[in-house]
């Protein structure tokens, strides 16, 4: 029995990441790294099946860079006190982010705060 | 008279319960499990993953619970034949990134989204915020064979034990094909939950599995549900901005919406 349950963990390990939600595999992003980045929001797409964060960045060289930084599904954003006027375009915020794997300019977001350092939407713990 | 006849008949057709067999007796006081309830362990973060992962990884560190062992019905644990075995090797190599419509059956059961219990004495529905329903008849017999209407969520006869609600559920047709985080079970699967509040605020759902074609023994799974919370208007609309693209990993395309 030990070594079943041994080998469903190692079995489990190795497969792709199982996404949290109904949509997609968590599998592009690389959840070893987190990245912090501040920008200025371009847009907040408030969509399903993820919510987005359009993000312009300052790369090395000075240059704006658009990040796409996706997010859960409205409904979780929600029940975090997420709202669609939660960010709008023009906000200087401030996110940390599990980057893509590829490179690109993307990845997804695990907290948002705003320009004074305020926590965007409610606390990660439980209230209850 | 012949109107007094026609009205007992009615009557006498009306109490003796659906054409699928007597309704099991209900009990004196339906149990009350209103609320939006999510499995333990599942409360979803801004990022879609689980919040205490994402709040490990916020920190650097190595998030317990990983490859789904909170989410149980995901299947790493069954008793998978050969050909179950087969199909889960499958599911991971071929469904990346793959739209799914929502969670279907059994995977709501075990789903973020959360669910809410409608319990009538002749029927209990489950919907969870994707617009699954698990739709309980409170009757003695499943349809037969030909009657029966596979569907992704399944035909369900309930009837209650105590304060326990078994479901009987089968006809599950391509759970895995619906959702692709669902374990890659067969239609002839023949799925058993006996759901009850065991405290307050808390409830417990013993299920059990058959399926003679990827099963090589019943599969049994143990779920707790806690309040969920912040999810009171439960909007869920249309996919408008879907990035992916099935079968890769390679990326989320630049925005889609509104430029």
């Amino acid at each position: 029995m030990r070594l079943s349950v041994a080998c469903a963990v190692a079995l489990a390990l190795c497969l792709p990441a199982i996404p949290a939600q109904a949509h997609h595999s968590m599998a592009m992003f690389d959840q070893s790294k987190t990245v912090t980045l501040k920008g200025t929001v371009k847009q907040f797409q408030w969509t399903n099946p993820h919510c987005y964060i359009q993000l312009m960045v300052k790369d090395a060289s000075g240059k704006d860079v658009e990040w796409s930084l996706e997010m859960g599904a409205p409904m979780y954003l929600y029940a975090k006190g997420w709202r669609p006027s939660s960010l709008k375009p023009g906000s200087a915020i401030t996110v940390a982010i599990n980057p893509l794997r590829n490179g690109e300019p993307g990845g997804i977001v695990l907290t948002a705060n705003s320009a004074d350092g305020k926590q965007i939407g409610k606390s990660l713990a439980r209230t209850s | 008279m012949a109107r007094l006849w026609l009205a007992a008949a009615a009557l006498a057709a009306f109490t003796a319960g659906p054409a699928l067999g007597k309704t099991p007796a209900a009990p004196a006081k339906l149990p009350d499990w209103g609320g939006l309830w999510e499995p333990e362990g599942t409360d979803t973060a801004i990022s879609g993953l689980p919040e205490a992962a994402t709040e490990a990884r916020a920190e650097g560190k190595t998030p317990s619970g990983a490859g789904g062992s909170f989410r149980p019905l995901f299947g790493f644990a069954a008793p998978w034949n050969e050909e179950g075995k087969r199909r889960q090797a499958l599911r991971q190599t071929e469904t990346a990134n793959c739209r799914a419509q929502g969670w279907g059956f059994p995977m709501m059961m075990n789903a973020d989204a959360p669910i809410q219990f409608f319990v009538t004495r002749d029927k209990v529905l489950v919907i969870n915020a994707y617009r699954d329903v698990t739709d309980v008849r409170m009757a003695a017999k499943h349809p037969s064979q030909d009657d029966l209407w596979p569907t992704v969520w399944g035909d369900s006869i309930g009837h209650w034990e105590g304060d326990t609600l078994v479901i009987d559920t089968i006809a599950v047709k391509n759970p895995h094909e619906y959702f692709h985080g669902a374990p890659p079970l067969s239609d002839k699967a023949h799925y058993v939950q006996r759901i009850r509040m065991d405290k307050p605020h808390h409830l417990v759902n013993d299920i059990s599995i058959e399926d003679p074609t990827t099963l090589t023994k019943p599969w049994t799974a143990h779920l707790t549900y806690q309040p969920a919370e912040g999810f009171e208007r439960m909007v869920y609309d249309t996919y408008d901005n879907d990035r992916t693209e099935c079968g890769t990993d390679s990326g989320i395309a630049p925005s889609k919406v509104g430029q």
